[in-house]
């Protein structure tokens, strides 16, 4: 049994809101729903918010600002100036600074901590150590959460339950919410390692202050292998590479590390943390909703398709399902219509940037090492500002000029 | 029958959980928990392990 203690402000049997799992998603929707007035309980699997860490940790500057977050200094292990992108063959690289490069890589053991605490102050109620393991359904409908806390199973009610609870995205799917669209193919599988000692220079090229990127098959098939800083000589170095290529993530980060080109750099680095997981890279589910049911973040495939940044979108999603949670609850609207003005809203502020970098992720799995180690050593830094803009019709000239063979695959950008 | 995790050295990150599409894997915090009477050892979270610690059980 689970222990009563006189006054101890527990789990209560009936909220507005459910909210399960509490990162970035989860946390911005309690905040913007207790904010709104609705009475919002959110529940996590973990016995420490934020850890263990499963994520790179790069976060695009204009994202805190953006949704009244405010960094805590030690939520910050890098401030980020640019980006540089490295050929297959570990030589030719482009170094990129511009406003969409700059960011910071975070310390999510501190950051979702801090956002969880900004949801506590608008009113929401927290709970760690919460396992939600089922839900409750009434006729097709959601009306509730079975939690596992303090040892004791037991069902909290709501109008409106949110599933923010990630990759797995198992709350989300025993709810019946399905894309049918993308495979194991369409998800991303990464390994990383949290490295000291770590050589942030070379050749006198100080590199400290920019998020690496290592592209080609040999390091990462249909993905890229990333060293981003996390202080003078420490940093997040990791692999993600596309759903079915053999044998595994850990095997290409090995390989990276072993190869003589990064010796001087990583050769004499411990790792002190070992992460994973995986990152759906696909279009988002098709639906969001349905009636007293929500899905947002990483569970609804909210994911950056071109290089699996999460953070940033599901602190987006999280704010906007938590907004419109907090009305419908008010109104007592939470039929899937009403609540389906989330999506439309989601749409409206993110599918313009999403759909061209779902297309162009087709494009890049198409390419060998070669075609990449022609293109890095055709374009510059402004080419790759274009790029990350949507202009790709000049880009795309430049490089079929070098390699007229990719003209099949690159016209599809060019009609975008 | 179901797939084996090795337990050693699985870092629990869940890949496994988001790939298996009938729910027969559980990520419970600290380790990855299956679910024999779900498992039909289609192998998908064999692919997905991030670590190569997932093996199916022998025929
Ligand atoms: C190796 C790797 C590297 C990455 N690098 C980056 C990067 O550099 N930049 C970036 O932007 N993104 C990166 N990502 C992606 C990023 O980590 C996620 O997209 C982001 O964390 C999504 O936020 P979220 O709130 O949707 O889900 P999460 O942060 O995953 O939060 C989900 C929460 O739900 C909880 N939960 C799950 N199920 C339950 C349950 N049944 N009951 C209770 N609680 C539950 C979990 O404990 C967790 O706290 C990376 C991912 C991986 C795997």
């Amino acid at each position: 049994m689970s222990s009563e203690i006189l006054g101890f402000p527990g789990i209560k049997d009936e909220y507005d809101i459910i909210i399960v799992g509490a990162g970035p998603a989860g946390a911005l929707a309690a905040r913007e729903a207790a904010k709104k007035g609705a009475s919002v309980l959110v529940l996590d699997r973990r016995k420490e918010l934020g850890a263990p860490v499963r994520c790179g940790e790069g976060l695009g500057a204009k994202y805190p600002e953006k949704f009244g977050i405010k960094l805590s200094p030690g939520a910050i292990s890098a401030h980020i100036n640019g980006a540089r992108v490295i050929a297959p063959n570990l030589k030719d690289d482009i170094i990129i600074r511009t406003p969409e490069t700059k960011g910071f890589v975070l310390d999510r053991k501190v950051f979702d901590k801090d956002l969880a605490k900004d949801a506590a102050r608008a009113g929401a109620s927290i709970f760690s150590k919460a396992e939600v393991y089922d839900l409750i359904q009434e006729g097709g409908k959601v009306k509730g959460v079975k939690v596992n806390f303090d040892g004791g199973k037991r069902e909290v009610r709501s109008k409106i339950v949110i599933a923010a609870d990630g990759a797995e995205s198992v709350i989300a799917r025993l709810a019946g919410m399905k894309d049918g669209v993308s495979t194991l193919y369409d998800t991303d599988y990464g390994m990383e390692y949290e490295m000291a000692n770590v050589k942030l220079e070379e050749n006198g090229k100080d590199f400290s202050d920019l998020i690496e990127l290592f592209f080609g098959r040999e390091w990462a098939p249909r993905g890229y292998t990333w060293i981003f800083p996390k202080g003078k000589d420490v940093a997040n170095v990791g692999v993600g590479i596309g759903g079915l290529e053999a044998p595994n993530a850990i095997h290409y980060l090995h390989k990276f590390l072993a190869d003589p080109r990064m010796k001087y750099r990583l050769g004499n680095a411990s790792i002190i943390a070992t992460k994973g997981g995986a990152i759906p890279v696909c279009q988002p589910l098709k639906e969001f909703v349905k009636d007293g049911f929500m899905v947002t973040g990483t569970a609804a495939h909210q994911v950056d398709p071109i290089h699996g940044g999460g953070i940033g979108l599901a602190l987006n999603a999280g704010r906007l399902a938590g907004i419109v949670a907090g009305e419908c609850a008010l109104e007592n609207k939470v039929d899937a219509a009403s609540l389906d003005r989330y999506k439309k809203i989601w749409y409206e502020e993110e599918w313009g940037k999403f759909g061209k970098r779902l297309a162009l992720r087709k494009v890049l799995e198409k390419m060998n090492d070669d075609d990449f180690n022609s293109i890095l050593s055709t374009i510059n830094d402004k080419d790759i500002d274009l790029v990350l803009e949507g202009k790709f019709a000049p880009v795309v000239q430049k490089v079929l000029v070098k390699r007229p063979q990719l003209l099949k695959v690159l016209t599809v950008l060019v009609n975008l | 029958m179901a797939v084996t995790i090795n337990h050693d050295k699985c870092i629990y990150c869940g890949a496994c959980v988001a790939t298996c599409p009938y729910l027969a894997l559980r990520l419970r915090e600290v380790y990855v928990e299956v679910y024999p009477d779900k498992c039909v050892d289609c192998g998908l979270c064999v692919k997905a392990c991030p670590m190569g610690c997932i093996t199916l059980p022998k025929k």
